[in-house]
């Protein structure tokens, strides 16, 4: 009886396997059927995401692009333009809190239909994701303590810190390109922990979280922000080879054309580093 | 300000304390499955089980979260088949860590049945009784008594390891308190509600410290 019970077991069990390695040969093969057809009819993404009425937002916490309200709602200039855009194609917006590192998993595993969250377009990003065009300028400063902030003014005086960036991010991009050596942080967060605690002497973070993060009122009052290595572009990403870009890139003309990509900015006031869409 | 940090706190808490109770109630029966598997006469579902086990046992969970999330939506035709939103990301986590710890169950509870004296199950076989009789009759009990201090281990362990569960955006406790890191129900950059955290864990796991001292002394009368 046991045995009898253990042989229909395992053989269950191999027909499952054999079922499921069947499986994976079909889907490799429709994958490659897949990966034509998505050239050819690269219409699938847009399709895709009216056909389940739905855009999921890849957002982390970063005010003011994207933020809760005291009602628990996501507001900020990336929210409010997602939901916009949303609108615009008839679907539900939906925000999804990701870890930034597995975006383009994210995206690919289609747990997420665009990643919205003051994005610095650099080659990584762009060759990893089909993004819009930019449409906000930052700039990538250094974090140091306050009371030795005056040394620390000019790109050539900050050669000799102990940085800690944020790894993958633009200002890691910046510090290569300078030669300068580093620690990897696993986020701009962590890499001003190192600042205040010493074991970075500085660190290299976006202006807009910089100026949201040091000074009064955080725990890192006695850090700020000092010059400015580079200026940059935010952006969105999509899924490669998605006809979404191309989608939000005409939307973000129309709302810059009838001012209210402008007026949005304004409520955030960061207005001034919008970019002309035409 | 305290109020509002312990608040958001609690919040990721439950999400850990969920993922800890789906995971017991799932992993502790289907360990024992996995276990009578690894220890069956038929060799290849012997060898097959002892396969899976090696497999699991010998790669990260954090990997393995990568992997149950997001290969599905890649490879299947039909897209992500998890459900939209937080729900679909609670499951994922759950078949991974059930999985996960079903397999390191499986040996623990292993080494409980072989640990009782053959002698016993020659007793059971003499006097007549049928092999399940004998396991649910002689040889369970014995085992709960052996298994308890290495699956206080394991269990202390899976509330900690719970917080893997943030590479795929659960929202538990750890994340809640680095959220503050950054900016979090309207606090920018506060750095202590992440080491605060190690408050929760410390709280619970002596909880179950003290539980498992006292079932092991429950389970006392078995010498």
């Amino acid at each position: 009886m046991k045995k009898k019970l253990s042989l229909i077991l395992a053989a269950a069990i191999c027909l499952s396997l054999a079922a499921c390695g069947g499986k994976g040969e079909d889907t490799s093969k429709s994958q490659n059927g897949g990966a034509s057809s998505s050239q050819q009819t690269a219409g699938s993404d847009l399709a895709y995401v009216k056909d389940k009425g739905t855009l999921i937002v890849g957002i982390t916490e970063f005010e003011p692009m994207d933020y809760k309200d005291a009602d628990g709602q996501w507001i900020g200039f990336d929210a409010d333009m997602a939901r916009a855009f949303a609108e615009s194609l008839g679907v539900e917006p939906e925000f999804q809190l990701i870890d930034w590192d597995s975006k383009v998993m994210e995206l690919e595993g289609k747990t997420l239909d665009v990643v919205w969250n003051g994005m610095t377009l650099t080659d990584d990003v762009q060759a990893a994701m089909e993004c819009s065009v930019p449409y906000f300028n930052n700039a990538q400063v250094v974090i140091v303590k306050k009371d030795v902030a005056d040394q620390y003014q000019t790109a050539e005086s900050i050669a000799d810190l102990q940085f800690a960036v944020e790894n993958g991010s633009a200002g890691q991009e910046v510090l290569d390109g300078m030669g300068i050596a580093y620690t990897a942080a696993q986020d701009q967060a962590t890499a001003l922990l190192e600042v205040q605690s010493g074991t970075a002497d500085a660190a290299v973070i976006d202006y807009l979280m910089a100026a949201a993060m040091t000074g009064e009122g955080t725990s890192y009052a006695d850090l700020t922000y000092t010059v400015s290595l580079n200026d940059e572009q935010y952006g969105v990403g999509f899924r490669k080879g998605s006809d979404l870009a191309a989608a939000l890139n005409e939307f973000f003309k129309t709302s810059y054309a009838d001012g209210t990509m402008q007026r949005i900015a304004d409520t955030y006031k960061i207005g001034d580093k919008l970019i002309e869409q035409k | 300000m305290f109020m509002t940090v312990v608040g958001a706190l609690n919040e990721g808490f439950v999400q850990t304390l969920s993922l800890f109770a789906v995971t017991l109630l799932g992993a502790l029966p289907l360990g024992l499955v996995v276990s009578f598997g690894s220890m069956s006469r038929f060799a290849p579902l012997r060898w097959l089980t002892r396969t899976v086990i090696w497999i699991i046992r010998g790669t990260p969970l954090m990997l393995q979260l990568y992997i149950i999330f997001f290969i599905p939506g890649m490879v299947l035709p039909s897209g992500n088949p998890w459900p939209a939103g937080t729900t679909g990301r609670f499951m994922a986590a759950s078949v991974a860590f059930i999985i996960n710890y079903s397999c390191y169950f499986a040996e623990i509870y292993r080494g409980g049945i072989q640990g009782v004296p053959a002698g016993q199950q020659e007793a059971g076989l003499v006097l007549g009784m049928t092999k399940s009789q004998i396991f649910f009759r002689v040889t369970l009990l014995q085992m709960v008594k052996r298994v308890v201090p290495p699956m206080s281990n394991e269990i202390i362990t899976l509330v900690k390891d719970t917080s893997l569960a943030q590479v795929i955006s659960i929202q538990e406790v750890i994340w809640a308190g680095k959220a503050f890191l950054k900016s979090s129900h309207g606090y920018k950059g506060l750095l202590w509600p992440l080491f605060f955290t190690g408050v929760y864990y410390l709280v619970f796991n002596g909880g179950l410290t003290l539980l498992f001292g006292w079932i092991e002394k429950k389970l006392d009368y078995f010498k």
